[in-house]
C-alpha cells in the first residue's frame, strides 16, 4: 500500500515538473517568471552559449565572499558576491557592474528607476586576499587535518568559507524552538537498537496487539 | 525539528467538571453538585475538546474517548436541573479530534508562522521502530493541517502562510520512508537473500520488448486464471524481425550520444584550452 501511494506521488510530481527544451536559454530570472517567460517563449531559438566547463570541487567563488572586477564598466572596485549562477559561470555582486531601468510601469506611469545588476563572467572575477586586500589567484588545498580550504598562491593565505545569511533570515545560532519542534537533544538521542524483528513486528510487540489469523494462501505471478 | 504536542485540557475545566465521565459512582457525584455547577458553566455551553493522552498508551485513550463520547447529551438550559433530574450536568457534545485540522489557536490570522528544519534521514536512522511509527503519524497529521490550511486559503483567495512547511513536511515524511525500506531490506537480505520485496522476473511482451515483470498476488493458481491465460509473454512470430531491427536502433542512438558528447568536449577544449597552474588571468 505504501509502494502504491509511493509511486503515485513520483508520478504527480513528474507531471508538475516544468520541462524545458534542451537548448533552454538559461538567464538571471527564474524560469517560472513572467520575465523569463517573455524572454523566451516556447519556440524561440538563440545562438547557444559555450560556457568553460568547471567541476564542481574546482570552483572557487561563493555566494558571500569578496571579489575584484577585473574588467568591465566597475574595473577595479571590490564586492560582495550576492548570486552564483554555475552553470553559466555567472557572478552577481551587490550593486556594482549596474544599469538603470524602470519597474513597475503601468499605463501613463513609468515606473520606479532602480538600478539592476548584469552577470558578471568567472574569468572577470578574483578572489580577494584578506591579508593585503589585493586581488589574487587561488589553489585548492588540503590542510593538516585534511580539510579542503581555498589558499591565496601569492601569499599561501587561507581564505576562509564566507558566512552568508540565509534567505530566510533565519540565524541558526539564534533559533529558538517553537511548540512543535523537537529539541535538539531529543532529536539527536540513540534509541535505535538493531534486530531481527520488523517494523511491524515491533509495534505490534509494544502495542500488545495479537494476530492470531494467519494469510490465506495466495499466488504470486 | 517537527514534533506535535497534543492539545493539554485546559485549566477552567479541570475544577468545575468531570470530564471524561467513566464511572456511575463520579456521576451520582456529580448530580449533587450539578445545581451548585450550573450557574458557573452556564455562559460555557461550548466545550474545548481534550486530547491528552501520552504518546505510549494512545490506544487505551482512544477506546475510552470513544466511550465517553457516546454517553454525552444535549442540554442546553440550566432550568431543567431539578432535584428530579438526578443526572449530571451533560455539555453538548464535544467535537472531538477536528481541530487536530487546524493550527494552534496562536498562529490563526498570522502571515507567517516560525517552523524549524524538516527531519534528517541521518537523525531519523537512530530512532527505534517505535519512534518512527508514531513520528509517522506526527507527520501525518501535520501535513493534513497544512493541506486544510491550503485548501481553505485557495477558497478565500489569500496567500498560505509560510508554505514552506508543507514541503518540509513531505520531505520528512519521505525520508522515514527511505530509511525505514533501508531496514526492511537489510533484513530481508539477511534473512532470505532477495534483493526484491516484490517478485517479479524478466518477461518479454507481445511487441518484443524486455521488461521486469512484477507479480501480482491472486487468489487461484495461473493455470485456472482465465485472463491470465490470454495474456501474451511472447511475441508473434511476425514481430520477430523488428526486435533486431529496433536493438540496432538503440545501439545506433547510445553511438551517437557519446560522439556527440566527445565532439562537443574537444570542441570545449579547443576554446577554453586548459591553463597551467604557473599562468595567472591578470
Amino acid at each position: 500500500m505504501r509502494q502504491i501511494s509511493m509511486r503515485l506521488t513520483a508520478l504527480l510530481s513528474m507531471a508538475a515538473k516544468a520541462a524545458f527544451p534542451h537548448d533552454y536559454r538559461y538567464g538571471t530570472n527564474r524560469p517560472w517568471t513572467i520575465a523569463a517567460q517573455r524572454l523566451n517563449p516556447p519556440g524561440k531559438k538563440r545562438r547557444k552559449v559555450f560556457v568553460e566547463p568547471i567541476a564542481n570541487e574546482d570552483w572557487h567563488v561563493l555566494r558571500g565572499d569578496t571579489v575584484e572586477i577585473l574588467s568591465g564598466k566597475d574595473k577595479g572596485k571590490q564586492g560582495k558576491v550576492a548570486q552564483v549562477f554555475r552553470r553559466r559561470s555567472w557572478v552577481i555582486l551587490e550593486g556594482l557592474n549596474t544599469h538603470y531601468r524602470y519597474i513597475g510601469r503601468s499605463g501613463d506611469y513609468r515606473g520606479t528607476y532602480i538600478a539592476s545588476e548584469a552577470p558578471l563572467m568567472l574569468k572577470d572575477v578574483t578572489l580577494i586576499d584578506p591579508t593585503d586586500r589585493k586581488p589574487t589567484d587561488i589553489e585548492w588545498r588540503y590542510t593538516e587535518e585534511g580539510e579542503r580550504v581555498r589558499v591565496s598562491v601569492r601569499t599561501g593565505r587561507i581564505i576562509p568559507k564566507p558566512v552568508y545569511q540565509r534567505r530566510d533570515g533565519i540565524i541558526p545560532q539564534q533559533w529558538k524552538d517553537g511548540p512543535k519542534d523537537t529539541s535538539p537533544e531529543d532529536t539527536l538521542q540513540k534509541t535505535f537498537t538493531p534486530s531481527l524483528k520488523t517494523l511491524e513486528e515491533e509495534v505490534m510487540e509494544k502495542m500488545n496487539i495479537q494476530e492470531d489469523r494467519r494469510p490465506r494462501k495466495s499466488y504470486w505471478y | 525539528m517537527f514534533c506535535c504536542s497534543y492539545i493539554l485540557l485546559s485549566d477552567r475545566w479541570r475544577c468545575t467538571l468531570p470530564f471524561i465521565v467513566s464511572s456511575d459512582i463520579v456521576k451520582m457525584a456529580a448530580a449533587v453538585t450539578s445545581r451548585l455547577t450550573a450557574a458557573v458553566c452556564r455562559q460555557f455551553q461550548r466545550v474545548v475538546t481534550v486530547s491528552s493522552h501520552t504518546q505510549s498508551q494512545y490506544a487505551a485513550q482512544a477506546s475510552s474517548k470513544f466511550h465517553s463520547c457516546q454517553r454525552r447529551r444535549m442540554y442546553d438550559s440550566w432550568w431543567f436541573r431539578s432535584a428530579l433530574n438526578d443526572r449530571a450536568l451533560h455539555t453538548s457534545c464535544v467535537r472531538k479530534g477536528l481541530e487536530d485540522f487546524f493550527d494552534l489557536p496562536e498562529n490563526w490570522g498570522e502571515q507567517t508562522v516560525k517552523s524549524g528544519a524538516p527531519w534528517t534521514a541521518k537523525q531519523l536512522r537512530v530512532k527505534s521502530n517505535e519512534d518512527l511509527h508514531k513520528l509517522w503519524y506526527v507527520f501525518l497529521k501535520e501535513k493534513n493541517m497544512l493541506l486544510t490550511l491550503e485548501q481553505e486559503a485557495k477558497r478565500q483567495r489569500l496567500p498560505m502562510p509560510s508554505p514552506e512547511r508543507l514541503k518540509k513536511v513531505e520531505r520528512s515524511i519521505m525520508r522515514l520512508d527511505t530509511v525505514v525500506k533501508e531496514r526492511e531490506d537489510s533484513l530481508r537480505l539477511l534473512q532470505t537473500g532477495q534483493e526484491r520485496g516484490r517478485p517479479g522476473e524478466w518477461r518479454r511482451n507481445v511487441f518484443g520488448k524486455t521488461f521486469w515483470y512484477r507479480f501480482r498476488e491472486h487468489p487461484i493458481p495461473w493455470y485456472l486464471n482465465s485472463r491470465y491465460k490470454r495474456r501474451r509473454f511472447f511475441e508473434p512470430s511476425h514481430v520477430a524481425p523488428y526486435t533486431r531491427l529496433s536493438l540496432e536502433k538503440y545501439l545506433r542512438s547510445k553511438i551517437r550520444k557519446e560522439t556527440r558528447e566527445n565532439r562537443n568536449q574537444k570542441r570545449l577544449a579547443a576554446m577554453f584550452p586548459k591553463k597551467t597552474a604557473l599562468a595567472s588571468d591578470h
